[in-house]
């Protein structure tokens, strides 16, 4: 595994400094953009090399801003964005080498699946665009469905058909924004078995995704943005257990709130304990200890357990917890 | 760097240019519209006008409401409106719906999009208007010995290059802003409908005067009581305005930016 940068350092206001970049598929150096005054994106560097990697973040982090910047649609408001070494933006020739899966659902709908295929086939000057297409449809296990017009394709279809097209020029970059969204379970499987084996062909492909198990199941790298910025980036297993080691918060109904509270607190993994009109608030390092625990705790103080709730099992709660960490 | 990656390199680029590509593509999107139904209905009017016109008692032998006719309701309304419908169909739809996405992530020129999509509007433009406007004109000339026939076709000529400039410059609107259909509008009503005729110099920065200019001179004919600005200048004014237009269509798009994915 290469180096992953951290985000922040030093403030890099300066104008891109090229010598920097070191060549590898995907480059990001001091990167912020913002619109207007809302920050986007604030000070990412990272670099990519062959192989899956995850950007996971809530909705709104600026996933969606990083890729448009990768895929050279989008100007950094500073920093460089680099492909292949050389700055995306303003270069079409980078198109050579990166395919895009963007978010969007529209298509054209005038085109069948294999039409719009076709045409980007054509767009990057295939030899044989049919030919070319008619692979890239297989691929993604859309022939039945090929020659029907997209705009009557499902959610699932139009995510797969995107692909295809990103596909058709055998890129050695792929960015995909969110392809998971619209896939029921089975498209879901292939497609994560399609863009496994891309990536071990020595592509290098980053996809998006609010969603943890989709990142954890077909990442090799992650990187979690929260808010704009870079709040963790490594190996999954390494992000996995920083998110499992945080404080758990519970909330607990009991026949007696405060007796409980008073026997929870000779708990060693209890590190917290409110009373309040809602219940019985706890904190708790040891998320299945906890649970485990609380039930003989209870009997033993002579307390009933009415409802042992975890708080903050959204994904947002875990990804504040990396940022302030 | 990165081992037996079957990139295409330019080495592998070996298919034609994508230009007659982008050019079916825009034409198929055109043809598919129901806003080009509008168009179609909208051409049928001058046409109708005319007829009726002939067919009414005394319709005969005005030369004035000939060319009141051709001037207000072709050149002033019909010629910027089609120019408009079209102009901002070819690539402001796909602005519009963001599908322009999937022409931008491609190793094609940005000259080569604007021409391509230029190129498809300025001839359906072209083939709609001129016809309409010839034929308009001949159905109000034919066997009228009081009005002089050179008319239509002096008002064909002068549509054809009003029609240029104006495609020219709603391809670039629709580069520039995702409004262009409302900002056209107001343009065409507010200053080539009225500000611009109201002083000499603003006449220069006119395609309605550039069309009359040139339909007068091509036609031999008044057209416009004395108050066209000279056909050289029509001419010029033509071609750098569409020339402009064009280098900021090229210009925008290869700038181009888009933000996230909606």
């Amino acid at each position: 595994m290469t180096g992953w940068p951290t985000a922040g350092g030093p403030g890099r206001r300066e104008k891109a400094d090229l010598s920097r970049l070191s060549g590898v598929p995907v480059e990001l150096v001091g990167v912020s953009r913002w619109y207007g005054n809302v920050v986007a994106v604030n000070e990412i560097t990272f670099s990519l090399t062959p192989g899956v990697t995850g950007l996971l973040g809530p909705n709104g982090a600026g996933k969606s801003t990083l890729l448009s910047m990768i895929a050279g649609l989008l100007p950094p408001s500073t920093g460089v964005v680099a492909v292949d070494g050389r700055p995306a933006w303003r270069d079409p020739s980078i198109y050579r080498r990166v395919g895009l899966v963007p978010e969007r659902e529209n298509l054209p709908g005038y085109l069948t699946g294999r039409g719009f295929v076709e045409y980007a086939a054509r767009l990057h000057r295939m030899p044989d665009p049919r030919g070319s297409a008619a692979e890239a449809v297989r691929a993604v296990a859309l022939e039945d469905a090929a020659d029907r017009s997209i705009s009557g394709y499902s959610k699932g279809m139009r995510q797969r058909i995107k692909v295809a097209a990103a596909l058709v020029h055998d890129p050695a970059i792929l960015v995909l924004d969110e392809p998971f969204n619209g896939m029921d379970p089975r498209q879901r499987l292939h497609m994560m078995g399609l863009l496994r084996s891309m990536a071990s062909e020595g592509r290098t492909i980053l996809f998006s995704s609010h969603i943890l198990e989709e990142v954890e199941r077909l990442g090799e790298r992650i990187l979690v943005v929260v808010a704009g910025r870079l709040a963790a980036s490594g190996d999954y297993r390494e992000i996995r257990r920083l998110m499992t080691d945080r404080p758990h918060n519970f909330t607990v109904r009991s026949s007696d709130d405060r007796r409980l509270a008073a026997a929870l607190l000779t708990e060693e993994s209890v590190f917290g304990v409110e009373v309040g009109s809602s219940g019985l608030a706890a904190r708790s390092a040891d998320y299945g200890g906890f649970a485990r625990s609380i039930a003989l705790i209870a009997r033993s103080a002579g307390v009933s357990l009415f409802e042992v709730v975890p708080t903050d099992e959204s994904l947002e709660s875990v990804f504040s917890y990396l940022v302030r960490r | 760097m990165t081992g037996e990656v079957p990139a295409s390199g330019p080495a592998t680029v070996v298919g034609p240019r994508p230009f007659r590509a982008i050019v079916g593509s825009t034409m198929r999107s055109i043809l598919g519209r129901r806003r080009t139904l509008l168009v179609l209905l909208f051409l049928a009017v001058p046409i109708l006008l005319a007829l009726l016109a002939r067919s009414l008692p005394g319709g005969a032998g005005q030369q004035e409401a000939v060319i009141g006719i051709l001037d207000s309701l072709v050149v002033r309304v019909v010629l910027p409106l089609v120019a408009l419908l079209i102009g901002t169909a070819v690539i402001g739809a796909e602005v519009d719906d963001g599908t322009i996405v999937f022409l931008l992530v491609n190793p094609v020129a940005r000259w080569e999009i604007v021409a391509a999509k230029l190129l498809v509007a300025e001839v359906v433009t072209l083939l709609l208007v001129v016809p309409v406007t010839a034929l308009t004109g001949a159905i109000l000339v034919a066997g009228d010995p009081s009005v002089s026939s050179s008319i239509a076709t002096g008002f064909a000529a002068g549509v054809a290059v009003g029609a240029a400039v104006y495609v020219a410059i709603f391809v670039a609107m629709s580069v520039l802003t995702s409004r262009a259909l409302v900002l056209g509008l107001g343009y065409v009503l507010i200053w080539e409908g009225f500000l611009a005729s109201l002083f000499a110099g603003t006449r220069n920065l006119s395609v309605r005067e550039y069309t009359l200019s040139i339909a007068q001179q091509v036609a031999g004919v008044d057209l416009t009581a004395g108050q066209a600005i000279a056909w050289e200048l029509a001419v010029v004014m033509s071609i750098v305005v569409f020339l402009a237009a064009v280098a900021i269509a090229i210009r925008r798009l290869a700038s181009f930016s888009i933000t996230g994915g909606g």
